[in-house]
């Protein structure tokens, strides 16, 4: 009754066309699940938009083909419900209610990055729509108590401690550490994750610089880190970030023996735009394709998600593909264990879970967050990843520059 | 020595500003136009230059003509088909006028080319050399020059020519100049197309330094901004020196305050000279 | 004047009611109109009644955000640090504006640019106080979603109204006058006795409190701050943009601005999924070519009244 009001009225603005859309939508009978995917197609974050898409079509796509999702005795389709917030974080929380509340989504993937999941997660608690963040890692996303929240990326001490491990167990000349972050949620949190993990180790911090987002230029720290000698040089940020200080390191003949990165290597075009200057340039990752799980999931084995990328994207996922792949087939068994789309009893059941899947063990935290994943430190040789741990996977062994 | 380092480091990043401004800095001073637009050209001079090594193998140097020229063409077109019509209007429909045609270049580029980051990278890059311990990057080097030389050029443009001439003389005094017979909007178009052409020349001169996507194009628009006000508007000479101080500045206040301070930095003094000096450093008072 | 009176408050009244019976998206599209109604007529007092083009809008509304975030986390109440969020941007507007309002057109613009600028990276760098890059929680209001929804609504839509009723007042004040005859002849204006400098120090302390209390509101309402979202450019650009739709220096311009601009992008958002931008991009250069006598009618006859000097 309110709503007819509130569109005949509205009519009369020009607001009208727009309104109107969603009277219809909401009106659909529900054979389908929706879920809703504000996604940043558009602004800075457009490329990890873009992969995130793509794990969720493939989720959705396998899903239908296999006959849908059974639960209640019924079986619905999946339709995923995009929704562009152009990298503006007040825009995806506004996105995120208004598929709630017009959309009628049944379920939530989170936008990406720790930032925008944490802001859009305070709109699907407060309607209580079990919510899946693919993107988000840094525990801060996960301290609010929230309920209805859960993350398929372990926390930042998990991608710090190997690495950490490796490199000092295997070179005892690294001593010296340059750590070069974004100022950033993410790639700080995981900067001064790491700059915990190397002390613990009794390395020596040589070097600790942040820049801005949108520096165009890291002479200056590059450097200053050169004046600090370190063995050894760890730098957070995104793809464009990376490529540009690798090539400045280079340049300015800052020469480590082990660089690392974060995250930026696990993805093709950090690989094509470094060309031979990516060489040995080592990283971790949540995922990797060579890891080998059986899966429960709809995918099966990481095997058989290899293939099914390969069959539809052509090459391989990169962990944050895989990770929005594992989001659809994680909420898809959260389900069918409850066996019902009432959002309290999935998000029960997701809270519960502890199952192999292509993507790894799945097994979320009182906080939300997954616990059981044991992200792979891999290197960049001849334009390839190539994992060097865990010893259960193993392609090869880490290298050192020269 | 490493103060050597830092100083060559901010002259090699501070001529790419000064490149980056030089064309905004005109059609901002010679039209009164702040055109959003400028940080898209450059990109898209990016693209062309990325798309002739990938497909013809043309080195980026010489698709700096190539971009210019096209970039010249599209500049051109626009000024007559859209910017002309408002050219008397506030700054402020004009600027909303380049941000609307902004958005729609910007967009379409995110469409065709999608916006991943792409490089070049070439088969033989020019090696870094040492000289006394100071590391100068080859392709900088070979960049900052082109980018003097293309600074250099346009100046001797707007003083020996003809139509550089029109151009200084619907700068200084546009009714004027209509009166001693010049073709104002035509003057205008063309201004408007150099501004592009440097745009574009600049884009595809650092493509062989900065990741290629339309993404990049606010923080070019940014620096811009900022050179323009520390040189002064619409004159060649302030570009430069607002361009080479600009990155001079930056790269001191990396080494000495922490890389995240630099931006707040060259802000700092922005508005101390702002609040100093109106003009920019080699503006001259009451020219607007 | 009593007209306008009466249509404002026919108009709060109207959104008051849509609110209360719309769905909560439909109520949050309310609240955002609201709030962009009380950025717009902000700048208006700077940027139409003076003339002086200000992007200063992002940094009020910035640091209102965080002056409120960082005392409600000291567990101040709500109210009061919504109320010190407007004083302190309020201050902070009289202070710079001390220093930048000698400067003229482009550098004036600028200058106020810079300002939201600087702000962000002071922000961003100093994480013990306000969180940093890590973005700075609110305290969550343990209400139910629907009163929650309805009762920042109020709150946005109160403010836009005492805005605008603050708008009204100056037109017929003596700083309203005084500011309309710094807008077209400052040199003039002083002359005449108008104290130009100490008036337009008193607009941009206008322009500002309204936005920061908006902008604290904001943080309240979201929860959840990061300085790229509060500091947006977006946030300066926009107000300036609806301003200019519905008609500069004038009482309900700036708040049909804001209706016309944000249901263009609401339109556009539902309709293109990525060629959002591109869509609104073509709207913005049909309106300034082809619309030049309809919504920006008032603008020619003021840059014709400048052109005559």
């Amino acid at each position: 009754m309110s709503r007819e009001w509130t569109s005949k009225l509205l009519t009369r603005f020009a607001i009208a066309g727009a309104i109107l859309g969603s009277a219809v939508v909401a009106g659909q009978a529900q054979e389908t699940i929706r879920v809703g995917a504000p996604l940043p197609m558009t602004g800075p974050l457009a490329p990890e938009g873009a992969k995130q898409k793509k794990g969720y079509d493939l989720w959705a796509e396998t899903a239908n083909a296999k006959g849908g999702i059974k639960a209640n005795g019924k079986t619905y389709k999946v339709e995923i419900v995009y929704f562009d917030y152009a990298s503006n974080t007040p825009r995806a929380v506004q996105g995120a209610e208004r598929m709630i509340t017009e959309d009628k989504v049944n379920f939530l993937f989170a936008p990406f990055g720790s930032g925008a999941s944490k802001a859009a997660s305070s709109v699907s608690e407060r309607y209580g729509i079990p919510t899946i963040a693919a993107t988000a890692s840094s525990a801060e996303v996960y301290d609010q108590g929230y309920k209805f929240l859960f993350g398929t990326l372990t926390p930042n001490e998990t991608v710090t401690e190997p690495i950490a491990n490796i490199v000092t167990s295997k070179n005892k000349d690294v001593k010296k550490v340059a750590i070069l972050a974004r100022n950033d949620l993410f790639p700080l949190a995981v900067a001064q994750q790491m700059e915990k993990s190397l002390k613990a180790k009794g390395m020596e911090i040589v070097a600790f610089e942040r820049y801005a987002i949108g520096t165009m230029d890291h002479s200056a720290a590059v450097t200053q880190m050169r004046a600090a000698r370190p063995d050894w040089v760890y730098a957070t940020g995104y793809v464009n970030d990376l490529i540009l200080i690798r090539k400045q390191m280079n340049e300015l003949g800052l020469r480590p023996k082990v660089i690392t990165m974060v995250a930026g290597p696990a993805y093709r075009e950090f690989a094509e735009a470094t060309g031979p200057l990516g060489e040995n340039i080592s990283s971790v990752a949540w995922w990797h394709p060579a890891v080998r799980y059986k899966g429960k999931d709809v995918f099966g084995t990481t095997e058989a998600f290899n293939k099914a990328w390969d069959a539809k994207y052509k090459g391989e996922a990169d962990y944050a593909e895989a990770s929005a792949a594992a989001a659809g087939a994680i909420l898809q068994l959260g389900i069918e264990k409850a066996d019902s789309i009432d959002p309290k009893k999935v998000r029960d059941a997701l809270a519960s879970l502890d199952v192999e899947t292509f993507y790894g063990k799945v097994k979320f935290g009182p906080s939300g967050q997954i616990t059981s994943l044991e992200p792979p430190v891999f290197q960049l040789r001849g334009g390839k990843t190539v994992v060097v741990w865990p010893e259960a996977v193993k392609q090869g062994e880490l290298e050192f520059f020269k | 020595m490493i103060y050597f380092q830092i100083l060559a480091n901010g002259l090699m990043l501070g001529a790419l500003y000064a490149c980056i401004a030089v064309g905004f800095s005109l059609v901002w001073g010679v039209l009164n136009v702040i055109n959003i637009l400028h940080g898209t050209f450059i990109v898209l001079g990016s693209y062309i230059a990325f798309f002739a090594f990938r497909f013809a193998g043309i080195h980026p140097f010489v698709s700096v003509f190539i971009a210019g020229f096209v970039l010249f063409l599209m500049g051109y077109a626009i000024q007559s088909a859209m910017i002309n019509r408002v050219i008397a209007a506030p700054v402020l429909i004009t600027l909303t006028l380049t941000f609307g045609i902004d958005l729609v270049l910007n967009n379409a580029m995110l469409v065709a080319f999608s916006a991943d980051y792409r490089k070049i990278n070439l088969p033989s890059p020019l090696p870094s050399f040492e000289v006394a311990s100071i590391f100068l990057p080859g392709d900088r080097v070979a960049a900052m020059g082109l980018a003097l030389l293309l600074t250099i050029l346009l100046y001797f443009l707007l003083r020996a020519t003809n139509v550089g001439r029109a151009i200084i003389a619907v700068r200084m005094d546009r009714e004027a100049a209509a009166l001693m017979g010049v073709d104002v909007k035509r003057v205008n178009a063309i201004t408007f197309g150099i501004g592009a052409l440097m745009a574009g020349a600049t884009g595809a001169l650092i493509s062989v330094i900065y990741p290629i996507s339309p993404l990049n194009s606010s923080a070019f628009l940014g620096k811009a901004f900022v050179v323009c006000v520390l040189g002064g508007l619409g004159s060649v000479p302030g570009a430069l020196v607002g361009g080479l101080m600009l990155g001079v500045l930056e790269s001191f206040g990396g080494f000495w305050f922490g890389p995240e301070h630099a931006v707040t930095l060259s802000f700092g003094l922005l508005l101390i000279l702002l609040f100093a000096r109106p003009g920019g450093l080699l503006g001259k008072r009451g020219y607007e | 004047m009593k007209r306008d009176w009466v249509i404002l408050v026919c108009g709060a009244a109207a959104i008051g009611a849509l609110g209360w019976s719309g769905d909560n998206y439909f109520i949050r599209l309310l609240t955002i109109l609201c709030m962009y109604a009380t950025l717009a007529q902000s700048w208006n007092f700077i940027g139409g009644f003076a003339g002086y083009p200000s992007f200063a809008t992002a940094a009020f509304f910035g640091l209102g955000a965080y002056t409120s975030g960082v005392l409600q986390n000291q567990g101040l109440p709500i109210l009061m640090c919504w109320g010190l969020a407007g004083l302190c941007a309020a201050v902070f507007a009289v202070l710079i504006g001390g220093a930048i309002l000698h400067l003229r057109g482009h550098y004036f613009a600028i200058a106020t640019l810079i300002i939201a600028e600087m702000l962000r990276e002071i922000v961003n760098t100093t994480p013990n106080l306000t969180g940093g890059g890590m973005g700075l929680n609110l305290p969550i209001l343990r209400i139910s979603v629907d009163v929650q929804s309805r009762v920042f609504l109020l709150a946005m839509l109160v403010l836009a109204v005492v805005t605008t009723a603050a708008a009204i007042l100056l037109q017929r004040s003596r700083l309203g006058f005084g500011l309309r005859c710094i807008q077209q002849n400052e040199s003039a204006a002083s002359i005449l006795g108008v104290n130009a400098y100490q008036y337009k120090t008193a607009a941009f302390g206008m322009s500002a409190v309204f936005v920061g209390m908006a902008g604290a509101i904001y943080a309240s309402w979201v929860n959840y701050i990061e300085p790229p979202d509060v500091f947006d450019i977006l946030i300066a650009v926009k107000p300036l943009v609806m301003v200019l739709l519905g008609g500069i220096g004038t009482i309900f311009g700036p708040i049909i601005g804001a209706m016309v601009l944000l249901a263009l992008e609401e339109l556009v958002w539902r309709n293109f999924l990525t060629v959002h931008a591109a869509a609104l991009g073509v709207i913005i250069i049909l309106l300034v070519l082809f619309l030049p006598n309809g919504l920006f009618s008032l603008l020619k006859d003021l840059s014709a009244k400048r052109a005559k000097q």
